[in-house]
């Protein structure tokens, strides 16, 4: 097994190549630059704007401008961003941790919520609790987190129990420790709701398919046969094969933890990394992207790693060498 | 390639038990059987079939065209049509005519004096029904200047009930259209890599982290800066599905292949590898059959993501353009406070995805159901 | 609110345009111990003291650099720290002496001589003096320095000269007399040199990142009224009072009034919204058609939503009549003044102010919103919608229609073209498709496409290939800022940008009276020279305009010193809150 994560850790390099190549191709040769905002202001001369594709290096040739990129990357200097002239990496960790946090708990919510409910709902198939659990699922996977989150913080101003949007309130620097976790606890309730509920509903059905799945093969009816308390048949074999394919999407959640909340970043001021990177893509503003896209990959191929071992973890019949 | 020996499945199960002839049912008739039986799933089954009758026949049920616009009533609530009035009652449904007079509010008075019947079969604006045949007559209209917005007007407007209909064309077809590219793609794909494993597993997955790791937003911008500006906005919106779709199947292959890696070491696929069949028959039809809970799964939980990531790429501003329709665009365009407070009514798009998702998944259980031979009964 | 218009009333007393001589006296003499010569606001109320401000904007600043600072997400907050050498009265558009407590111009209009108020303090303690102003100059002027402050302190294609005379005197020289002087180069802040004159030694690259959003928000020394306490990106930026400030209210209390300032970083207008319902901010910009509903909810939600006056930008539809771009025929049609005229009559103004903005906009002529007090020339040629008139004037360029409806040129040719705009812009979108069924009424075969911003700006500065887009510019007071979009030259002369030699001969007059403009100390005369202006554009219609919105600010009424005055709002230094508030 370390032979196999050594040997898919080295494969990132190849990976990482290929992907920031290309990428970076795309970009470039996609109409348009960071100054196009600059372009219209009436007041900016064109003598200025030649001046600034040249400070950001934008007027070499593409080639030059890649392995220039890619020489400083290797020794971790991602470039400076176009918009806010401050290094890639400091951007990028002013907001790192917002958009872990929201996503981190994100992610255990709707896990601990989704495995037992959708174990609740293949046992009890078409029973009223699991028919209402899949119709609920059914309404929170067809509304957009656009639309979800404006309506929660409509009702938040209504009924004023929660705060609308962003992540600490004004006085945040003037509270106590505990004050200023509350305060945040308080921020979270409305995104991850959002993101947790839209989550559990695809979760929820996954787990509850695959469990009626494995509960119809024959090894349960075996099991079942030989007298095994149900719970001790569900717990022990059934779930352990059903809960595959939710490894794999596990680490793709895993990979998606930084970039895949942009839309709720936005419409809830959440201060993450999301919005930073949409208004960078946008706005093409280069380095911060292609931070961006390395970062991506890199946790898009640890999630798929962790859900790999996970995979033969939990089903011993798989082997990866 | 070793010559096949055993061919389970080949041999009709009801032949082999002894039955009658006349008893004797195709695995489709089985599966046909099993769905009728399946209440909610027929349920689901009549929503489609309404949803996609809805779909073809638009340009006649629409009572308004795409582009048809009323400058004095924009932000119109809905006129739905009555069967009785201060005047009394009438056995044939009618509306009365409205006028603006506050546009800030958007409030209408009514005109109770004089009623205009919905007529059925109605002339009204020219349309080519499938794209060919011309024709003027609508299923349901009225006179003017009364009006027929059963779902409200918006900003411009325009009858969103129309524009639902119109933009229903996208939103039906961008999620059947994505599953149908990913699904075959990632399953074949996944099956491979998962049955082989190893080396071959290895770069297979690894070419798929790429393709995942993809930007496709900028080839989207690329596609729409090099895409001629003035072909219609659904052809264009289509050629960016696929696309996209193209891009979209590694993500689904990583999840079959986890499922085939461990399918691959169950008994019946040993015992099919042992009587000698070749691989691809045995990934064909031991393997990948056994994934088709999951496949149902993914394709009804795609559909809704199709349908919203539209409207994800609407709210960035790249899904489908004015003056084309979709419920994703719909729906952005509605999501804000304004439309929540003053007209809600403009949130009836979500009320047909939700109807269309809530369909589309009772439907795939019950399929799901149906096409498991374990649950056969009789 | 009738007291807050009443007072309006009185600060319209105005310094008229007496301003252009030396300013004189103030009518009692106030002064503070450490600077003998404060500015006294006396357009405002007296306030009381105390209270924080809340506030918000859409993105996060991008640099605290005030030279190299482009857009208003950076300005606006350092518009907080760092004060220029005039100011214009936001209520008059009058200019107004501020850290220059007065000038002097010579006979001929070439050399200006600014005098700096003694006393102001940089918040280390540092005298603000001439060798700040001629460093804020330097540094702009250093080749490589991402600044767009010299493009405004250029005339005629030379720099401004400068020198220092003495501590508090520095004196510029234009090779010609400069109309706008005052409004450009009195818009200069100065920088602190002692802070900031080690880094532009490093050079330029490290100049433009110097005071980059990830300084400590205490290293940024300036002298306006608040000081930056914190920043915390994606979320706020914090701003406490500047106990050394130079300004003073009528009785000579020291500005500002307020305690503290906070600028919420909230990206989404809906949330803005919200947030400002649920009083967690002080003021929200409302959107035109959120103007009706606003005012009913204003009693019971204890604010005042502000009949505004015209925004200073414009929204148009322009036609390609670059060569390089479109070709014939329809490079003749965009080209041909009678075909514009028609579709500027084809256009219905009045649907675009009653469906897009609800009533809060004003059809529009001309490039000049009637914000700007100054420059505005309401007698231009108008084209109301008349589809009569429209079809007489394509008629007499030779346009036919044929019983298919479709209008077709003299040669045979269907009128057919694309009409784009950015999307996801909601407003222009609909505006886009209001012209575009206008236009089909005329038989004009129009595809409208929204495209992403930056595409669509890669066409209109770069490939040219494009044939109608419905777009905006940002405008100001100063005509003559405008000048890369109107002379012929222009790279922002968006119908053919930098042509060798004005293709027509009203492009030629217009470069013409844009020169003389510049050039024109005398500020009548400058009105006509761009009165004429805006009498070409009009009769022309290179650009047909659509609407100018109106704006309608919401602002709590524990909140006062505020008005909807037509250059901005409030003045920081002057706000203040009636009752105690958080």
């Amino acid at each position: 097994m370390l032979r196999h994560v050594l040997r898919r850790l080295l494969s990132l390099i190849p990976m990482l190549f290929g992907i920031t190549l290309i990428s970076f191709l795309i970009i470039q040769l996609s109409p348009g630059d960071y100054l196009a905002e600059m372009r219209l202001n009436p007041i900016v001369s064109p003598q200025t704007l030649e001046q600034m594709r040249a400070n950001f290096g934008l007027d070499q040739p593409l080639h030059i401008q890649y392995l220039r990129w890619l020489w400083n990357a290797l020794r971790l200097d991602f470039g400076y961003s176009f918009a806010f002239q401050v290094p890639v990496m400091w951007l990028i960790s002013s907001r790192l941790f917002n958009t872990l946090l929201l996503n981190v708990v994100a992610l255990a919510v709707a896990w601990a919520i989704a495995v037992p409910l959708g174990i609740h709902a293949a046992r009890r198939q078409y029973s009223w609790s699991d028919n209402t659990l899949s119709f609920a699922a059914y309404f929170s996977i067809s509304t957009p987190v656009f639309f979800s989150g404006l309506f929660l913080m409509y009702w938040a101003y209504k009924t004023g129990w929660l705060p609308i949007g962003g992540m600490t309130s004004i006085e945040y620097e003037f509270l106590p420790w505990w004050g200023r976790v509350l305060d945040v606890a308080r921020h979270m309730v409305i995104p991850v709701l959002v993101l947790g509920v839209f989550s559990v509903a695809g979760l929820m059905r996954q787990m509850r398919a695959n469990l009626l799945e494995v509960l119809r093969q024959d090894y349960v009816r075996t099991a079942r046969s030989k007298g095994l308390a149900e719970s001790v048949v569900i717990n022990r074999h059934a779930v352990r094969n059903a809960i595959n394919p939710l490894i794999t999407i596990f680490g793709f959640e895993l990979g998606g933890l930084l970039g895949g909340s942009a839309i709720l970043e936005i419409t809830m001021s959440w201060p993450g990394l999301g919005k930073l990177i949409a208004d960078a893509v946008l706005q093409k503003d280069l380095y911060v992207v292609m931070a961006s896209l390395v970062i991506g990959s890199v946790t898009l191929v640890a999630g798929n790693l962790i859900a790999d071992i996970l995979l033969a973890y939990s089903d011993p019949r798989i082997r990866y060498d | 390639m070793a010559q096949q020996v055993i061919r389970p499945g080949a041999v009709p199960r009801a032949t082999a038990r002894g039955l009658e002839p006349s008893q004797i049912r195709t695995p489709a008739q089985l599966a046909w059987r099993q769905l009728r039986r399946h209440r909610m799933a027929l349920a689901g089954g009549a929503v489609l079939v309404v949803l996609y009758t809805l779909v073809i026949f638009a340009e006649f049920i629409a009572p308004y065209s795409l582009d048809y616009s009323d400058r004095a009533r924009f932000y119109h609530p809905p006129v739905v049509p009555q069967f009785w009035d201060a005047r009394g009652v009438s056995l044939r449904p009618f509306v009365h005519a409205t006028t603006l007079t506050d546009p800030g509010l958007r409030r209408y008075s009514v005109d109770d004096t004089r009623r205009y019947y919905v007529r059925f079969f109605t002339r009204g604006e020219p349309y080519r029904l499938f794209g060919l045949i011309p024709s003027t007559v609508h299923l349901f209209g009225v006179d003017e200047p009364g009006r027929i917005f059963l779902m409200g007007t918006d900003q411009s407007g325009r009858d969103q009930f129309s524009r639902i209909l119109y933009g229903s064309r996208i939103s039906m077809s961008i999620g059947i259209l994505a599953a149908g590219i990913t699904i075959p793609i990632g399953m074949l794909y996944g099956g491979i890599a998962g049955y082989y494993g190893g080396r071959i597993d290895n770069v297979m997955m690894r070419i798929a982290e790429m393709m995942i790791a993809f930007p496709g937003f900028y080839l989207l911008l690329t596609l729409s800066a090099v895409l001629p500006t003035n072909v219609a906005c659904t052809t264009r919106f289509y050629l960016i599905t696929f696309i996209l779709a193209f891009l979209g199947w590694a993500g689904f292959s990583r999840l079959i292949r986890g499922m085939v890696l461990s399918l691959k070491e169950r008994e019946y696929v040993l015992a099919a590898r042992a009587a000698g069949l070749d691989d691809l028959r045995v990934i064909m039809r031991h393997v990948l059959p056994n994934t088709a809970s999951l496949v149902i799964v993914v394709a009804t939980l795609g559909i809704p993501g199709a349908i919203l990531g539209e409207s994800s790429l609407s709210f960035f501003g790249f899904g489908v353009r004015e003056p084309c329709s979709s419920w994703g665009n719909l729906l952005v365009a509605a999501s804000n406070l304004p439309t929540l407070i003053l007209s809600p009514w403009l949130l009836f798009p979500g009320v047909f995805i939700i109807a269309a998702v809530v369909a589309f998944n009772l439907f795939g259980d019950g399929l799901r159901d149906a096409l498991d031979p374990r649950l056969r009964t009789g | 609110m009738g007291r807050f218009l009443a007072r309006v009333a009185v600060a319209v007393i105005a310094l008229g345009l007496a301003v252009w001589s030396p300013v004189t006296a103030q009518t009692a003499r106030l002064s503070l111990p450490d600077v003998p010569n404060p500015r006294v606001i006396e357009a405002s109320d007296v306030g009381r003291f105390g209270g924080t401000f809340v506030t918000t904007s859409i993105s996060d600043p991008r640099t605290f650099n005030p030279i190299v600072a482009q857009e208003t997400s950076s300005s606006t907050p350092l518009a907080y720290l760092f004060e220029s050498l005039v100011e214009t009265n936001r209520f008059t558009g009058e200019i107004e002496p501020n850290l220059a407590e007065s000038w002097t111009v010579s006979q001929d209009g070439r050399t200006w001589r600014f005098k700096l108020r003694r006393g102001v303090q940089w918040y280390d303690g540092r005298p603000v003096t001439a060798d700040d102003l001629i460093f804020t100059l330097d540094a702009a002027f250093t080749e490589g320095v991402q600044s767009s402050l010299p493009d405004v302190w250029t005339v005629a294609g030379k720099k401004i000269g400068y020198r220092k005379i003495d501590d508090l005197t520095v004196e510029f020289r234009t090779d010609q007399p400069f109309g706008p002087f005052l409004r450009s180069v009195g818009g200069l802040q100065p920088v602190p040199k002692h802070r900031l004159e080690s880094t532009l030694r490093r050079g330029a690259a490290d100049f433009n990142r110097s005071w980059g959003i990830n300084t400590n928000p205490r290293e940024l020394v300036g002298n306006g009224p608040f000081v930056m306490h914190a920043y915390v990106p994606g979320q706020r930026i914090l701003y406490t009072r500047n106990a050394k400030y130079w300004k003073v209210d009528k009785r000579g209390q020291r500005l500002p009034y307020l305690a503290r300032i906070v600028i919420e970083i909230v990206p989404n207008v809906e949330t803005a919204r919200l947030k400002f319902h649920a009083r967690d901010i002080d003021m929200y910009a409302a959107r035109p058609r959120e103007y009706a509903e606003l005012l009913r909810r204003q009693q019971a939600e204890n604010f005042t939503i502000f009949d505004g006056p015209p925004t200073f930008g414009t929204e148009f539809l322009i036609f390609n009549q670059n060569p390089a771009g479109v070709r014939p025929p329809k490079l003749t049609w965009f080209q041909n003044v009678k075909f514009r005229q028609a579709v500027a009559h084809g256009i219905d103004r009045d649907a675009i102010v009653r469906q897009v903005y609800a009533g809060r906009a004003t059809p529009a002529w001309g490039p000049v919103s009637p914000a700007n007090r100054f420059f505005f020339n309401p007698n231009v040629r108008k084209y109301p919608y008349d589809l009569a008139r429209a079809e007489t004037l394509l008629r007499e360029a030779g346009f036919t229609r044929g019983a298919d409806g479709a209008l077709r040129d003299a040669a045979g040719n269907v009128v057919e073209f694309v009409i784009a705009t950015n999307s996801g812009n909601t407003d222009r979108e609909a505006i886009g498709n209001l012209i575009r069924q206008d236009l089909a009424k005329l038989g004009m075969r129009v595809t409208f496409a929204p495209e992403a911003f930056n595409t669509l700006v890669g066409k209109l500065t770069g490939t040219f290939n494009w044939e109608a887009i419905v777009l905006g510019l940002t405008g100001g007071l100063e005509p003559h800022n405008g000048q890369n979009v109107w002379r012929s030259n222009g790279s922002l002369h968006m119908w053919w940008p930098r042509q060798e030699r004005p293709a027509t001969d009203w492009e030629a007059e217009i470069d013409r009276l844009f020169d003389q403009a510049a050039t024109t100390i005398d500020q009548n005369k400058r009105r006509q020279l761009y009165n004429r202006w805006q009498e070409i554009v009009a009769e022309q219609v290179p650009v047909i305009y659509t609407a100018t919105q109106l704006t309608q600010p919401a602002f709590r009424n524990t909140l006062a010193n505020f008005s909807a005055a037509p250059l901005a709002f409030y003045d920081l230094e002057t706000l203040y809150y009636r009752t105690p508030y958080r």
